[in-house]
C-alpha cells in the first residue's frame, strides 16, 4: 500500500499538486507555478506568479481577465521539462484550447485529464486518447443515468422549441464560453433561420473564438433597448447568471430555457425554474468516463470533480480496475 | 392517436410554466387526437386512477437482472432522479439493439385496456418477458410514460382545472358545466368523452354528480374593516368536506377530491333516504362525540374513510355525523344563486321538517352547523382562540350576501385558523427527497432536549424557501455524522422552528409524543442548540391545550 507521499501527484490544500515540480493544476488560491487546463472561471484564480496552458487557453484567458498575467504557452503534444518531469498538453475536447496534462518522470506516466467531452464538437479540437499508468478524471456525472444525446438531436429540438412559438422571445442560457459557441454552431445547422442575439459577455468570447479560427455564425449582440417586435420568433443566448432577478423584465413574451447536462434529470429541470431544459454537456458522460478509463489503459485511476463513489465502486467491482483515494 | 403522441403531449406540457399555454396545448391534443385516446388522456392526467401494475422496486430488479447491471448502482441513481421509472427511463437509453420499433404506433387505448392489463394474467416469467419485449419494441422517447403508466406514478402539473378550462374552451361551453362533468368517476371510455364534450347541456344525465366545491381563502386584514354583520360565521371543523345528494331516491356522498364514499358511510345513506325531499348539502363529515357534542380527533375519522363496507361494531366504535353548512339544492332547485343568507333560511327550515317526522330518526347522524354571532371582531377572535376547545381549527367566514360559486374564489369565504403550536427544536437526521426534490437532503428529523440528550420528536419536510434548501443541503453534506442508506446523522448545531396542530400522548415514539402536521416554519439561525426547547415545554404545552 502506498502512502500518499509516494505518488508523483497529490492533493494539496485541495489542489492537484507536483512536489517533485513544485507545480499546482488549476489551483483555486494564488501559488507560485500553475497548469492551467482550460479557460472556465472555475479553474483559474488570480495571483499565481506564472501559467502555463496550451496558446488557445492563454488567449481566452487574457480576452476575459487582462493581459496582466504571465502565462508561458505550449503546442498540444509540445513535451516541456520542469525539474526533470516531462509535460504536455492533450486536447480535452471540453472547449477552445482546453487540454489533459500527461507527466512522465522516471518511466511513469500521470495523466490528468482535466475537464473532458468525447461527443464531436465543431468548435474545439477532438478528445485525444493518451495511454498513462494513472488517471486522474474528472467524473462531474458519473452515474449511468447520464447519456448524452447526439448534439444533432439535442440541437434540432431547440430549432423545433424555437419555431414553435413564433410570438414569443427564446431565451437560452448557457455558460459563455465554450457551451455558447459549441450551441451556436450547432444551431445555425438546423432549420432555424431566425436572428441569433447574445449577452455581451458571450459576444465577446465568440469574436475570441472567431479570431482563434473557428468558424461560427455571427450574432447581434443584445442591447437592452431593442424592440421587442424585432426579438421575437428570434433567439437570444444569456449566461446562466442573469436567469434569476430583474435582467429577464427588459423581455416580454418570453420563454426560457437552460442548456446543461444536469436538465436530463426531470426533478432538476423542474427545480430550475427554466420553461425548458436541453441536456447538453461539455462533460463526458458515463459510458464517456468507462471508455477514457479503458481506452487509457490505466491501472490506477483517481476521480476529482463530482461525486465519484458509484463510479469507483462500479470499476472496482466490474472491470476490476483499481480506484485509489487521495488524502485531502 | 397513439401513445407517442401523448409522450409529447408529455413533454410539451412538462416543459411551460404557462397556464395559457398548456390549455392551448392541450386543446390542439384533443383536437387531434380519437376520442377514446383522449378519454384516456384525461384519465391519466387527472390522476383519475393511479392503479400500479408492478411496482419500482419491481422494475429496478428487473432491469437489473436483464441488463446484468448491480442493483446498488440503480438505487444510486434513484438518490438523484427521486423517480423508479425515470431512472430506467434513463438507464434503458442505448440499450436496444433492435431498429424496429413494432409499437411506435402503439394507441393509448390498445396499451392501457389491454397491454397493460394483461400483464397480471402472465406468471412471472411471461410477465418479465413482455415488459423487456415492450422495453425493446417502443421508441426511447415513449419509454417515461411507459414506465410511469406501469408503476402507476403518473403526475404531471395538470389539474383538473387545467382540463376544465381547454374542455370548455374547445366546445366553448361554460367552465362549470364541464367541471360538473368532470366530478366523480371519469371511465375512460368513447361515451364519457363524448358526454363531455357534449355541446348540449342534459341535466338529467349530471344527476347523481356533485357541485363544483366552493372553497375558502386566507384570512385577508381587509375584511376586518366591514361590519361583523355582514358575515355569518361558523366553526372550522377538521374532517371530510363532502356534498350528500339525494335525487330521484337515490344518495351520493362525494368528498371534495371527487371520490363517491357511499359505501364507506352506509348507515348515512340508509337515513337519508328516508327523507322526502331531494337536496343537495354542502358539510362535513366527522366522527362525533354524541356525550359532549364534539368532533373526536381526524385519527378517528381515519378509521373509517378507507374501510368500505364497515361491520356495525365499527360503525358504533367510530359513530359518524354530517353537519350541513348549505343547501345548494332542493327538489330539484338549483339554489346556489341566491344569496348565502337565504339559503341558510331555507336549510333551518328544511332541516325542522326533517327533524320532526319522526320516521326519519335523523338526529343521531345529521345535523345543520350551529352558527357563531361574535358581537365585534376582538370578540371573533376571541372564539378563534376558543376553537382548540371543541376540536375545530378556528373559524370560517362568510360573507351573507355570497353566492355558492366554484373553487377558491376570492372575496367571499375565508379560513381564520387559530395559531398552530410551536416549539424550537434541533435538526438531527436528514433524509434524500424524492420527486421534485430529488438529489437534496429535503426530509428532516427534529429533537427536543431531555437532560441532556437530544430525542427525535417530529419529521418535517415543508416550510423552507427553494434556497433555503439548497443552503442547509450543503450544510447537511459538509455536517455529516454518520451515512446510514439514504439517512445522514448530523451535527446537533441548527435549530429549527417547528410548527404543529395537535400534540399528544403517544407510547409510540421515543419522546412520548406526537404531532400533527409539523412544518417548519422559521430557520432559528439566531439560536444555539441551548436554547432549544426540552421535552419538558413540550409536555407543559399539552396540559396547557387540554
Amino acid at each position: 500500500m502506498s502512502t500518499k507521499q509516494q505518488y508523483l501527484i497529490r492533493y494539496k490544500d485541495g489542489n492537484l499538486y507536483c512536489e517533485l515540480a513544485d507545480i499546482w493544476i488549476d489551483p483555486s488560491k494564488p501559488v507560485k507555478k500553475a497548469l492551467i487546463t482550460h479557460a472556465h472561471f472555475d479553474h483559474f484564480t488570480f495571483g499565481c506568479e506564472e501559467y502555463i496552458s496550451t496558446i488557445e487557453t492563454a488567449i481566452l484567458l487574457k480576452e476575459r481577465v487582462g493581459d496582466n498575467i504571465k502565462i508561458k504557452t505550449f503546442e498540444y503534444g509540445e513535451k516541456f521539462k520542469i525539474n526533470g518531469i516531462n509535460i504536455s498538453f492533450h486536447p480535452s475536447g471540453h472547449i477552445l484550447g482546453s487540454s489533459q496534462i500527461r507527466f512522465i518522470f522516471a518511466e511513469e506516466k500521470w495523466l490528468i485529464s482535466g475537464d473532458f467531452k468525447l461527443q464531436k464538437d465543431e468548435t474545439c479540437q477532438q478528445f485525444e486518447i493518451v495511454k498513462t499508468d494513472y488517471l486522474i478524471s474528472e467524473c462531474t456525472f458519473g452515474l449511468p443515468i447520464f447519456k448524452w444525446d447526439e448534439t444533432k438531436k439535442i440541437a434540432n429540438n431547440i430549432s423545433k422549441w424555437i419555431n414553435n412559438s413564433p410570438e414569443k422571445t427564446s431565451l437560452l442560457f448557457c455558460y459563455s464560453l465554450g457551451k455558447a459557441q459549441r450551441l451556436l454552431n450547432e444551431i445555425s445547422q438546423t432549420n432555424f433561420k431566425g436572428n441569433i442575439y447574445s449577452h455581451g459577455s458571450i459576444y465577446k468570447m465568440n469574436n475570441c473564438y472567431k479570431e482563434l479560427g473557428i468558424d461560427i455564425k455571427d450574432t447581434i449582440k443584445i442591447e437592452n433597448k431593442r424592440k421587442i417586435d424585432e426579438l421575437k420568433g428570434n433567439l437570444i443566448l444569456l449566461p446562466p447568471s442573469l436567469s434569476k432577478g430583474s435582467y429577464l423584465k427588459n423581455f416580454k413574451n418570453i420563454q426560457t430555457a437552460f442548456a446543461s447536462g444536469w436538465m436530463s434529470i426531470r426533478a432538476l429541470r423542474k427545480r430550475s425554474g427554466y420553461d425548458k431544459g436541453f441536456a447538453i454537456s461539455d462533460h463526458a458522460d458515463w459510458d464517456g468516463i468507462l471508455e477514457v478509463v479503458n481506452k487509457s489503459e490505466a491501472k490506477n485511476v483517481f476521480f476529482h470533480h463530482g461525486d465519484s463513489e458509484a463510479l469507483s465502486k462500479f470499476l472496482v467491482e466490474k472491470e476490476s480496475i483499481n480506484v485509489l483515494f487521495f488524502g485531502k | 392517436m397513439s401513445l407517442k403522441n401523448f409522450s409529447e403531449l408529455f413533454v410539451d406540457l412538462d416543459s411551460s410554466n404557462s397556464t395559457n399555454n398548456k390549455i392551448e396545448v392541450l386543446k390542439n391534443y384533443f383536437l387531434s387526437n380519437d376520442p377514446i385516446d383522449n378519454s384516456w388522456t384525461i384519465y391519466l392526467l387527472t390522476g383519475k386512477s393511479n392503479k400500479r401494475f408492478i411496482s419500482g422496486r419491481y422494475l429496478k430488479n428487473l432491469f437489473s437482472q436483464i441488463y446484468e447491471y448491480p442493483e446498488w448502482l440503480i438505487d444510486t441513481c434513484y438518490l438523484k432522479v427521486g423517480d423508479s421509472a425515470e431512472v430506467i427511463t434513463l438507464l434503458l437509453k442505448n440499450k436496444s439493439t433492435s431498429r424496429k420499433k413494432e409499437l411506435s404506433n402503439i394507441s393509448l387505448n390498445e396499451l392501457l385496456s389491454k397491454t397493460i392489463p394483461d400483464l397480471s394474467k402472465l406468471n412471472e416469467e411471461e410477465k418479465n418477458f413482455k415488459i423487456k419485449n415492450m422495453w425493446e419494441t417502443l421508441p426511447e422517447d415513449n419509454h417515461l410514460i411507459f414506465n410511469k403508466i406501469l408503476t402507476g406514478t403518473f403526475r404531471v402539473g395538470v389539474s383538473i382545472g387545467l382540463i376544465t378550462k381547454s374542455i370548455s374552451k374547445l366546445i366553448n361551453i361554460d367552465e362549470e358545466i364541464i367541471s360538473h362533468r368532470l366530478m366523480g368517476n371519469f371511465e375512460p371510455s368513447i361515451d364519457s368523452y363524448e358526454f363531455l364534450i357534449n355541446k348540449n347541456i342534459n341535466l338529467q344525465e349530471l344527476n347523481s354528480k356533485p357541485f363544483p366545491f366552493l372553497l375558502a381563502n386566507n384570512i385577508e386584514d381587509k375584511i376586518f374593516k366591514h361590519s361583523i354583520n355582514d358575515f355569518q360565521f361558523e366553526w372550522k371543523y377538521d374532517g371530510i368536506r363532502m356534498q350528500l345528494i339525494k335525487r330521484s331516491g337515490n344518495v351520493s356522498l362525494w368528498t371534495r377530491g371527487q371520490e363517491l364514499v357511499n359505501e364507506s358511510f352506509p348507515e348515512l345513506v340508509e337515513k337519508m333516504l328516508h327523507i322526502k325531499d331531494d337536496f343537495v348539502l354542502d358539510g362535513e363529515l366527522l366522527v362525533w362525540n354524541f356525550k359532549e357534542q364534539i368532533a373526536f380527533d381526524f385519527s378517528l375519522l381515519q378509521k373509517r374513510i378507507n374501510r368500505k363496507s364497515p361491520s356495525r361494531s365499527i360503525q358504533i366504535k367510530y359513530p359518524i355525523i354530517f353537519i350541513a353548512y348549505d343547501l345548494l339544492e332542493i327538489n330539484g332547485r338549483d339554489i346556489r344563486e341566491i344569496k348565502l343568507e337565504n339559503r341558510r333560511i331555507v336549510l333551518e327550515k328544511y332541516f325542522s321538517k326533517w327533524q320532526i317526522k319522526t320516521e326519519n330518526n335523523i338526529s343521531d347522524i345529521f345535523k345543520i352547523c350551529d352558527l357563531i354571532f361574535p358581537k365585534d371582531w376582538p370578540d371573533a377572535l376571541t372564539y378563534k382562540e376558543k376553537s382548540r376547545e371543541n376540536n375545530t381549527e378556528g373559524l370560517i367566514i362568510k360573507k351573507k350576501t355570497s353566492i355558492y360559486s366554484s373553487g377558491r374564489k376570492k372575496g367571499i369565504w375565508w379560513k381564520y385558523k387559530v395559531d398552530p403550536m410551536q416549539l424550537d427544536a434541533v435538526l438531527i437526521y436528514a433524509k434524500g427527497g424524492s420527486g421534485r426534490r430529488a438529489g437534496l437532503y429535503t426530509d428532516y428529523s427534529f429533537a427536543l432536549w431531555k437532560d441532556k440528550e437530544l430525542i427525535k420528536f417530529a419529521s418535517a419536510y415543508s416550510g423552507l424557501t427553494n434556497i433555503e434548501i439548497k443552503e442547509l443541503d450543503k450544510w447537511i453534506r459538509k455536517n455529516t455524522i454518520e451515512k446510514f442508506g439514504p439517512v445522514r446523522s448530523l451535527k446537533p448545531e441548527m435549530v429549527f422552528e417547528i410548527s404543529f396542530e395537535k400534540i399528544q400522548i403517544s407510547k409510540r415514539h421515543k419522546s412520548g409524543i406526537a404531532v400533527r402536521f409539523p412544518r417548519i416554519t422559521k430557520w432559528r439561525k439566531d439560536k444555539k442548540i441551548n436554547d432549544a426547547d426540552s421535552l419538558e415545554n413540550a409536555y407543559e404545552l399539552m396540559k396547557k391545550i387540554s
